[in-house]
């Protein structure tokens, strides 16, 4: 059943694939990435990537609304779609157009998945440490957990509640099932700094600490510090106030009821499909220079109660399902010690760039290929002047 | 020969030699250099040395390599005056004082002589002596500067910087070879002691550091009997043996690191090679070392006399001495030098540079007269000057054992190449001159502007550990830089499509054909941006976890794919004419220079540099011209009632 004339029908459709449309979209896209590049010299690459890239809409010059990235680029998926619907011609000769089209359409869907639910990470480990949690590098979470005795605290796992902090506003409530009790938050920062001293004596926290000073954002995000002052009410009671900050490094034990519940304010932790061990870390420069040759970390993963060893070097990372396990960074301590760091990224569609990569290629080879291979139609000037 | 060890026992044993270490006289020990008035006779020709291999900057390579780099890095330049490179450098190891008035030290910021008190040279250049005098007042700027945020430090304070690295660098080479040199540290008051010693001549006379080490074991035993001795009943001998001991032990410590990587250790494992001081400082009992020290103090001494032979000799003994040791892997490096040696030799892209430029005269010429004869000649000087450059570019593979692409530098002179093959393959299909000029602008200009980038020193540096991986270099960078050849050529074309229309704009067919062809080419640059950038966000996803980052480096190459598929676009929805596109193409050009520079660009201002700012300044007078060209071809085509 041939659906082309009904769609050229809709007025939608006929607006929606024209190519001017696609110039538009184009323009728009050149123009977001330029100032996107150039904004990353005073906002820094994540707060020019959130405004400018991955952003609806934002405020140009701070008063004009102007599309951002990912606007343009659904307005751009459905143009191409709706394209491919209306204009595309179906024969051999145009097949290359067509597989172009088709990979960038792939583009777009794995942009999108990635966007969604990529998850970036990371893991340090002493030399002979072993851990089965990943770091976010600058999302935070109130991490709340059961109080146990010193004899369980040997195991491995345990269960967490974890509140994400990025929606955190003043007033904001919410139920929290487990302890069966209400969370509100009187107070957060995305950026402060907590002092000690005089304050109101009923605020409970572990380091003493009572107040904060709110501080300007730093444009790299890894650089703030959160905190906030979170009200805990069960029942008819008149509710504590916890004060929590991210460069804590003890929990604030709460008695709700006659459990003991630790909270602390942390970067957030993802648990990861085994345990990660760090055998050794090893660091090669070219000889007589400081120039890195290689970094290589030889990890031992215990899969299936299983332990086996992998070497994760510099382009040679650690694949597990959706898991891939990068050599980032390392550091030496003061007493020599040396660890390292390994990005942790999930990404549930890490092969859609690779596929769509490839089809758009062949697509533009194909029709490059066909246009240069055929019979020109006139005949060349053989002295003419350039 | 023995081990310095014994030696400094006694000398960390014995508090009243304590007191000669400290004496002031050692610290003279550069000073008063006795043959600072005289000039070596030096040897006519070094073409052994010029092979000796020289472990720097992580990568063994011919001395002549290492002379060059190192004469680049100061003056800018691979000559002194009339001397190459090794004759400079050979001047400066084995007799440092005679080039203490060469003006061999580049200074690019006149605020910098104005600030220590040195009178301004017209060629920038300035003498160690001339520096020597500023030393000081370089050396309080620099520990100020030090305490700067790198992002906040000047231009200036970079250029201090790097000429304070320099001033040190060429201090610190300069004392490579004085252990084989004679010096007043090592005399003698008593005939006594030479004679036990087995030295020659009378008191008096000047020994090297080598010629006393070599006497280290009879030493030895003199300095045996001395803590049994009270201080006041010391003979001569005792003191002439205190006193030399004392200076060993200063000279090992002064001149010790030297950054000259000329002797490899003896462990395979241990890939540092060794300046002759610290090779005597670890292993001088090793016989196998203890004979290329020796060769090397030969070579020097050699040099000084002129004996040409007897420095060949000992050049080559030390060479082979050398490569018999070294680990396969060593080996194969410094197999490689014949090569390197080659290459430096033909002086390849200064030969493709001279032909590109003859190949642009020809055609210039045609346009006053035209001849049957020049477009031959014309083809056959693209062909010349794209022979060597091709050559090069495999030599340079081939020393390194690497891809092409690995630096800027490498990038200028391989998309010059690729803009030379397509101006050739052009040319075959069109044979209309079209091919030829883009061949040569392409090919010579990207030569020249990489001259300017090989004058930061070695271009065949070794790669920091993400790059150092040759699938990934071979396919994202050769792709992305032969996309940008493509839309240079295709800027290139647009050029010549809009003066054209301004010259014969009736000329419809002519017209019709550069513009076939510059969208042909455009597309070609279109499809290898799009694999190079997208190899790129593969390579980004092997490397660190993430396809696409936002980064600058990959925005400017998406900027490219975005413009060049808007034309596309545009030509399909009749937005822009022929006229337009070439437009469109010219911008293309303006794109890819902001991809390629767009990271140091915008680094300018936060931490510039002496040359990034330079091509900052250079290409935004690039862009202005050009605009300024965009802007006169839309009047004056615009009043002939041409169409964008």
């Amino acid at each position: 059943m041939n659906l082309r004339p009904y769609f050229s029908q809709s007025p939608v459709v006929r607006v929606l694939s024209s190519v001017r449309v696609t110039v538009v979209c184009l323009l728009l896209l050149y123009l977001l990435t330029l100032v996107g590049t150039i904004a990353q010299i005073q906002e820094g690459l994540y707060l020019a990537q959130r405004r400018y890239f991955e952003s609806f809409f934002f405020l140009a010059f701070g008063f004009l609304p102007f599309p951002g990235a990912q606007a343009v680029m659904w307005v751009l998926f459905f143009n191409l779609l709706c394209a491919a619907a209306k204009h595309f011609v179906y024969r051999w000769q145009r097949i290359g157009i067509i597989i172009i089209h088709a990979g960038l359409l792939l583009f777009l869907v794995s942009g999108y998945m990635t966007l969604h639910t990529a998850r970036e990470s990371h893991l340090t480990l002493s030399e002979g440490q072993a851990s089965n949690t990943s770091v976010a590098y600058h999302d935070w979470e109130v991490a709340i957990w059961e109080e146990t005795a010193p004899e369980d605290n040997l195991t491995t796992s345990r269960d967490v509640i974890s509140l994400d902090t990025r929606y955190f506003r003043r007033g904001q409530e919410m139920d929290l099932k487990e302890p069966g009790v209400r969370w509100i938050v009187t107070e957060y920062h995305h950026n402060c700094e907590a002092y000690k001293g005089q304050g109101s004596n009923t605020i409970r926290n572990a380091s003493g600490l009572v107040r904060f000073a709110a501080a300007p954002l730093f444009k790299e995000p890894e650089k703030n510090t959160p905190g906030g002052i979170f009200r805990i009410t069960s029942g008819d009671s008149a509710g504590i106030d916890v004060l929590l900050y991210g460069g804590e490094n003890i929990p604030t034990p709460v008695t709700i009821g006659f459990k003991t519940y630790n909270m602390v304010l942390r970067l957030k932790h993802f648990p990861l499909p085994f345990m990660v061990r760090l055998k050794e870390f090893k660091k090669e420069e070219h000889p007589g220079t400081q120039t890195p040759r290689s970094f290589q970390s030889l990890v031992e993963i215990e899969v299936n109660k299983a332990w086996r060893e992998k070497l994760i070097s510099m382009n040679e990372p650690l694949r597990y399902n959706d898991f891939t396990f990068y050599q980032a960074s390392y550091a030496v301590d003061r007493m020599g010690r040396e660890s390292s760091t390994l990005a942790v990224v999930k990404n549930a569609g890490r092969l859609m760039p690779y596929i769509s990569t490839f089809v758009t290629f062949m697509g533009l080879v194909v029709h490059f290929g066909i246009a240069a291979l055929r019979p020109r139609k006139n005949s060349t000037e053989k002295t003419s002047h350039a | 020969m023995r081990n310095l060890v014994p030696v400094f026992r006694f000398v960390t044993g014995l508090f009243l030699l304590a007191v000669w270490i400290s004496n002031p006289r050692a610290s003279a020990a550069q000073a008063v250099c006795p043959l600072d008035s005289l000039k070596p006779r030096q040897v006519k020709s070094l073409e052994t040395l010029k092979q000796i291999p020289i472990l720097n900057q992580g990568r063994i390579k011919p001395f002549e390599s290492f002379a060059k780099n190192f004469l680049l890095l100061l003056s800018g330049r691979e000559r002194y005056q009339e001397e190459s490179a090794v004759e400079w450098m050979a001047r400066f190891l084995f007799a440092p004082r005679a080039t203490y008035d060469d003006k061999i030290f580049l200074i690019n910021n006149p605020e910098i002589p104005e600030a220590l008190k040195i009178a301004p040279e017209k060629k920038r250049r300035y003498s160690y002596r001339q520096l020597e005098a500023g030393y000081e007042k370089l050396k309080e700027l620099v520990n100020v500067i030090s305490g700067i945020d790198e992002k906040k430090q000047s231009v200036v304070d970079k250029e201090l910087l790097r000429v304070y690295s320099n001033v040190l660098l060429y201090i610190r080479l300069s004392g490579a070879f004085m252990y084989a040199v004679p010096h007043p540290d090592f005399t003698f008051s008593s005939a006594e002691t030479m004679k036990e010693l087995d030295l020659p001549g009378e008191p008096g006379r000047f020994f090297s550091f080598f010629d006393i080490l070599e006497k280290s074991d009879g030493l030895s035993r003199i300095m045996e009997l001395l803590p049994k001795k009270n201080r006041t009943t010391w003979t001569a001998r005792d003191n002439d043996a205190a006193k030399i001991v004392g200076s060993l032990s200063f000279w090992t410590d002064h001149y010790a690191a030297c950054p000259l990587g000329i002797i490899p250790t003896q462990r395979h494992d241990n890939e540092e090679w060794l300046s002759p001081m610290d090779a005597i400082i670890q292993g001088f009992s090793d016989p196998v070392t203890g004979g290329e020290i020796k060769n090397l103090r030969d070579m020097t001494m050699h040099y000084w006399n002129g004996s040409q032979m007897e420095f060949d000799m000992s050049a080559r003994a030390f060479g082979d001495s050398v490569f018999k040791r070294i680990s396969p892997k060593e080996q194969k490096a410094v197999g490689t030098a014949p090569l390197e040696l080659l290459y430096n030799t033909l002086n390849l892209f200064a030969w493709a540079k001279l032909f590109y430029a003859v190949g642009l005269i020809l055609f210039l010429c045609s346009l006053l007269a035209e001849k049957p004869w020049m477009r031959q000649a014309t083809i056959a000087a693209t062909v010349l000057g794209f022979i060597p450059h091709v050559t090069a570019l495999v030599l340079r593979i081939l020393i390194m054992s690497r891809p092409p692409v690995s630096n800027l530098f490498e990038s200028f002179i391989f998309v010059g190449a690729v803009c030379a093959a397509l101006g050739l393959i052009l040319e075959a299909v069109n044979k209309n001159w079209l091919g030829l000029v883009v061949a040569n602008t392409g090919g010579f200009v990207l030569l020249l502007i990489s001259g300017k980038f090989s004058a930061e020193g070695d271009t065949m540096q070794m790669l920091v550990a993400v790059l150092n991986s040759n699938f990934w270099l071979s396919t994202h960078v050769i792709a992305i830089t032969t996309g940008y050849a493509g839309c240079c050529v295709a800027g290139i074309m647009g050029h010549i499509y809009i003066l054209q229309a301004l010259s014969r704009p009736g000329d419809l067919n002519r017209l019709t054909i550069t513009y076939k062809n510059m969208m042909g080419i455009l597309g070609f640059g279109l499809t290898m941006t799009f694999l190079g950038t997208t190899l790129g966000g593969i390579w980004a996803d092997q490397s660190w976890g993430r396809f696409w980052g936002w980064d600058p480096k990959e925005n400017g190459a998406l900027m490219i794919v975005l413009w060049c598929a808007m034309i596309f676009h545009a030509r399909i929805a009749k937005i822009i004419n022929p006229l337009g596109a070439a437009v469109g193409c010219i911008l293309a050009l303006v794109n890819v220079l902001w991809a390629w520079f767009g990271v140091n660009l915008l680094s300018v201002g936060l931490h510039s540099y002496g040359f990034t700012s330079g091509i900052a300044n250079a290409l935004i007078l690039y862009v202005v011209i050009e605009i300024l060209f965009i802007a006169a071809t839309v009047v004056i085509l615009g009043q002939k009632n041409m169409k964008f």
